[in-house]
């Protein structure tokens, strides 16, 4: 199913773009805070569907041409990832310098010590709102159809034409999504459970 | 190595921070296996020394010698050579999430580059040292008590096998019941031959472990010399406050 193939992708590797990207924006240096911000800013700027039909319509006039499902792919990636990025960036600057200074003390570089002592936490206490947008990635995904991707909207709207039986068809497809969404919250809590630290609530009862 | 040479060595250390002098040219030295213990007056600058010492504040000026490496020469790989100084945090700003044991193994793998199993077995023998029983290695800090913490923090900083361990007010954030363990702690690790360099407002306990005091007032140090000659005959007056306050205090 397209819809779950676009998601497949697309959402591991936002993850890993917002993380990149908030991070980036607290540590890099200014050519680097300012290639993501860039990227941040433009990509929370621009509606989805307007980076949808850029990437796809934009791109063909260089003579670059990406085909409907990488073009849903990189949308959702970018746009989401701007998004994560804010959390992740948030969730940085929430952690105690006491930590920053403590992994210097032991002589660890700047790099070591955003890999090994300030990600794992930041990560953690972003996890909630990363997922969240994971969500939402969910829903827009079906934006996807603009571009001609036959994902499940696109699909649903195609049967709907053939038989004009509007409620019936679109419920099943809210139920359908509804279900999806269910299933990765299970997913989400778990997970969660996983990187709770022992001794610390991170989240309430 | 020269054995002449001091492990520490501070030259004329300035440090102002947006125009207030906090540090106004201090001199130290800190040989092998001594033990120097700095007082004052809180907001005097002893934390700050501490933490220009080992470069996590940069100073404005002066010189600091490691074994007679220049900490100040900005070709020096600081980071190298902040594994030699353990810094005692007081605050003990322990990794929340990692165990008890990976907080002292992480600088052992990661920085040092030492085989797990290798680090594992030097992280026992600090985490013996602070008296932290195996049955609390796999804890999370939030599972441990404030002394515990400490004593862990300390076992981390001497897994790196320091040349001199800095402590910051180390039982500051504790809770009165649970200085005692910390202080002891500090005080065997001294006793063994550990070159150490303590701020702290425990009197007491900076008579029975230093070699020397160091009193520091207005960034400069006021006096010093062996305990029990600066308490039989202080000569600055904010010293001579210093000592009756406490005195008074203690009751």
């Amino acid at each position: 199913m397209v819809t779950l193939e676009i998601l497949a992708i697309s959402m591991p590797i936002s993850v890993l773009l917002g993380i990149a990207l908030g991070t980036a924006r607290v540590y890099g240096n200014v050519i680097i805070r300012g290639i993501a911000s860039a990227i941040v800013i433009t990509f929370r700027g621009f509606p989805v569907l307007v980076t949808l039909l850029l990437i796809f319509f934009g791109l063909s006039d260089f003579g670059i041409y990406v085909p409907p499902f990488w073009t849903a792919v990189i949308g959702f990636i970018l746009c989401s990832g701007s998004y994560q990025s804010e959390y992740v960036r948030g969730a940085i600057r929430s952690i105690d310098i006491g930590q920053s200074l403590a992994a210097r003390s032991i002589g660890m570089t700047k790099l070591q010590e955003v890999l090994y002592i300030i990600l794992p936490q930041a990560v953690r206490r972003a996890f909630l709102g990363i997922t969240n947008e994971l969500i939402y990635l969910v829903q827009y995904s079906s934006l996807a159809f603009v571009v001609g991707v036959p994902e499940m909207f696109a699909v649903t709207k195609t049967f709907n034409s053939l038989y004009f039986r509007p409620v019936e068809t679109f419920t099943t497809l809210a139920v359908v999504y509804l279900v999806m969404i269910s299933v990765l919250v299970v997913f989400f809590r778990g997970i969660e459970r996983r990187l709770a630290i022992p001794g610390i609530e991170l989240t309430t009862k | 190595m020269n054995s002449n040479i001091p492990v520490l060595k501070v030259e004329n250390l300035k440090k102002s921070y947006s125009g207030r002098i906090i540090l106004d040219g201090v001199n130290l030295e800190v040989d092998k296996g001594e033990t120097k213990v700095i007082l004052g007056p809180s907001g005097v600058g002893k934390s700050t020394l501490l933490r220009c010492i080992n470069m996590l504040t940069l100073p404005d000026s002066g010189k600091i010698w490691l074994e007679g490496v220049e900490l100040t020469n900005p070709n020096t790989d600081i980071n190298k050579m902040r594994q030699k100084i353990g810094f005692v945090f007081q605050d003990f700003n322990l990794f929340h999430h990692l165990t008890v044991l990976k907080n002292v193994t992480i600088g052992l793998t990661k920085v040092k580059k030492i085989p797990e199993e290798e680090a594992i077995k030097i992280a026992a023998s600090a985490l013996e040292k602070v008296h932290i029983p195996n049955t609390l290695w796999n804890k999370y800090p939030a599972q441990i008590s404030g002394g515990e913490k400490q004593r862990v923090a300390i076992a981390r900083a001497l897994a790196m096998k320091p040349s001199i361990m800095l402590y910051d007010e180390p039982t500051s954030a504790l809770d009165p019941q649970l200085v005692g363990e910390v202080l002891q702690v500090i005080k065997e690790l001294s006793t063994a031959g550990m070159t150490s360099l303590i701020v702290t407002h425990e009197l007491h306990f900076a008579l029975e472990v230093a070699n020397e005091l160091l009193f520091i007032y207005n960034g400069k140090i006021v006096e010093q010399g062996p305990p029990e000659e600066v308490f039989a005959n202080p000569k600055h007056d904010m010293v001579k406050k210093y000592i009756a306050s406490i005195y008074s205090r203690k009751g």
